[in-house]
């Protein structure tokens, strides 16, 4: 089942059109990855999809309601949920606090009720802090819940913007360069743990440079170059794709020439 | 770790029982004035704590709320001759309308400008505290005003009047704890955080800064009402660009992310004013040059804070604790 169709989506910069006329589709349950060269637009395309961002022209649906439009809140709420390339994490809050904001994306007591100390207020935040630790568990990095964000270490702080995400409740999940900054064990686990998300029923999008992990995780991969789509297919596809290595290494491709 | 956390979290009740019982070891009737007053800003503060400590929005112009609650108890208790507490009710409810007004400007402004537009809207409120003269008294200020009263009851002696205002300081730090140790206060220290991330985790970044701005414009409003029954007299000299940097600056001094350091902020600042009652050797002259620096020493406080020890009172309090378990 189509889960998010994008269809036709451009944004410009000034003169720049760092997203152009970009279309895919993504299906329930699987992983797709979205490659290419710095400045491809990758995070552009990400933003447009999350509601950071406007694009000039095009169409997201997902599970049928459009997207484009609403701001992030409510993207949110709808079920999608992002990480950042450079990680957005709330450094005075431990990593279980950062877990717990996530949750508030369901939670409905506002002011008056956390004013007066209401038990519904009580129990929310209960129920927020026991979800903390259930996701920080599933993504096996529960001995850091009590821990500053502050004092992280990297490959942990991505970990836990993911478990942040998670915490939104998502039913699609979008990934910007998660394995940035990880070395390879922390990547072997990272891509564990992407299996186990994915294994939960949610849908995952990643953005990411490390073509082991690319194609080591995902069931589709598209390939965008200088804005537009170049390629796409599975793992096995992509990596005898003409554009694609042309794309990487800077050659001229019969195409072009 | 737990204790030590626990024990920070005990701490602002430990001072309000200290607190209460100061009316009973202090009979002289200025010094439980000053230590009422201590009280009016604690309140006013408080209402900042959220604001800025927790939410990370900054406003040079909360004295502006405290001259707007100040001057709507007055003008309902002595022209409408409305019952104390409905009074002091409309205070906070018009300054919390201010606050409203003040948070829409804050959406799109962020540091240096945000403090801009505040800055703005205070000298802008001292302009209409001196020109509303129907309303306000103008330069002469508007006197007369009667004190507190609950029912039947006037509250006039200096221990009742103090209690009052603590009480009432009491109950908003309660409340400001829960607010900041719930959902709220998550939302809020999100925002401080990364706005990007609390936008992300679907927090409502339009919805929490505007609450902040709201509660503390409340607060500060029923200060300013509290101030009024308290003295009897307000004049727009009160309700200044000074007044409000004194606040910020008890804010900031106190720490953020905390309740209790900008409640001993706001203590200590007060009683520095008043140094000379406090301390019966002190000469008088060294007394007035102090209160002629005031703000100066308040300016201080901040650059010292900022540069030294960013997280004010309450950070040197939290690695105090941490310091200690870890020994």
């Amino acid at each position: 089942m189509t889960m998010l169709q994008v269809r036709n989506v451009t944004k410009r910069f000034g003169g720049l059109t760092a997203v152009d006329d970009v279309s895919f589709d993504v299906f329930q349950g699987t992983i797709k990855a979205l490659i290419g060269p710095n400045g491809a637009g990758k995070s552009t395309l990400f933003n447009a999809l999350t509601g950071f961002d406007k694009p000039d022209h095009g169409s997201v649906l997902f599970e049928g309601a459009e997207l484009i439009g609403r701001r992030p809140r409510d993207t949110v709420q709808a079920g999608v949920a992002r990480t950042f390339q450079n990680t957005q994490l709330f450094e005075e809050m431990t990593a279980g606090g950062n877990v717990m904001v996530g949750s508030q994306a369901h939670q409905r007591r506002g002011f008056a009720t956390a004013m007066l100390r209401l038990p519904a207020a009580i129990d929310e935040d209960h129920d927020a802090r026991e979800q903390a630790g259930r996701l920080l568990r599933l993504i096996g990095i529960e001995e850091w819940i009590d821990t500053p964000a502050s004092d992280l270490p990297a490959g942990i702080r991505r970990l836990v913007e993911i478990a942040r995400a998670l915490a939104t409740g998502p039913r699609l999940l979008l990934l910007d360069e998660p394995a940035a900054g990880l070395n390879t064990t922390e990547t072997h686990e990272l891509v564990q743990t992407l299996f186990r998300v994915r294994d939960t029923g949610i849908t995952v999008v990643i953005v990411e440079h490390d073509m082991g992990l690319v194609m080591d995780v995902s069931d589709e991969i598209i390939v965008l170059d200088r804005g537009r789509k170049i390629a796409e297919g599975p793992p096995r596809m992509i990596q005898k794709d003409r554009a694609v290595i042309a794309a990487y290494l800077g050659e001229e491709t019969d195409e072009d020439a | 770790m737990r204790g030590a956390r626990t024990l920070g979290r005990l701490a602002p009740f430990v001072a309000l029982a200290i607190i209460a019982i100061v009316p009973l070891l202090v009979t002289d009737r200025f010094l439980l004035k000053i230590f009422t007053f201590a009280g009016i800003n604690a309140l006013v503060v408080t209402g900042l704590a959220l604001l800025f400590g927790y939410a990370g929005q900054v406003s040079l112009g909360h004295a502006a709320f405290v001259g707007l609650g100040a001057y709507t108890c007055a003008f309902c208790t002595v022209r409408l001759e409305w019952p104390w507490l409905l009074a002091f009710i409309a205070s906070g409810a018009l300054a919390a309308v201010g606050g409203l007004l003040l948070a829409l400007p804050s959406l799109r402004l962020k540091g240096h400008y945000l403090a801009m537009a505040t800055l703005g809207f205070g000298l802008l409120m001292t302009l209409a505290f001196v020109e509303a003269e129907p309303i306000t008294g103008g330069v002469d200020g508007f006197g007369g005003i009667p004190f507190p009263t609950l029912g039947p009851i006037e509250i006039r002696e200096a221990s009742s009047l103090y209690w009052l205002v603590w009480a009432i300081v009491g109950i908003a730090l309660v409340a400001a704890f829960n607010v900041t140790s719930l959902r709220p206060g998550r939302a809020m220290r999100a925002l401080h955080g990364s706005e990007l991330g609390a936008q992300a985790c679907g927090v409502d970044v339009v919805g929490v800064k505007v609450r902040a701005f709201v509660v503390s414009a409340l607060l500060a409003g029923l200060a300013g009402a509290l101030y009024a029954s308290v003295v009897g007299f307000v004049s727009p000299s009160i309700f200044t660009l000074t007044a409000s940097i004194a606040f910020l600056a008890m804010a900031v001094v106190g720490g953020t992310r905390s309740l209790s350091g900008p409640l001993a902020a706001a203590v200590l600042l007060t009683l520095v004013q008043y140094l000379d009652a406090l301390i019966p050797g002190i000469p008088r002259e060294t007394a007035q040059t102090l209160q002629s620096y005031q703000e100066d020493i308040y300016g201080l406080a901040i650059v010292l804070v900022v540069v030294l020890a960013p997280g004010g009172l309450a950070s040197m309090w939290r690695r105090q604790t941490r310091g200690s378990h870890a020994s």
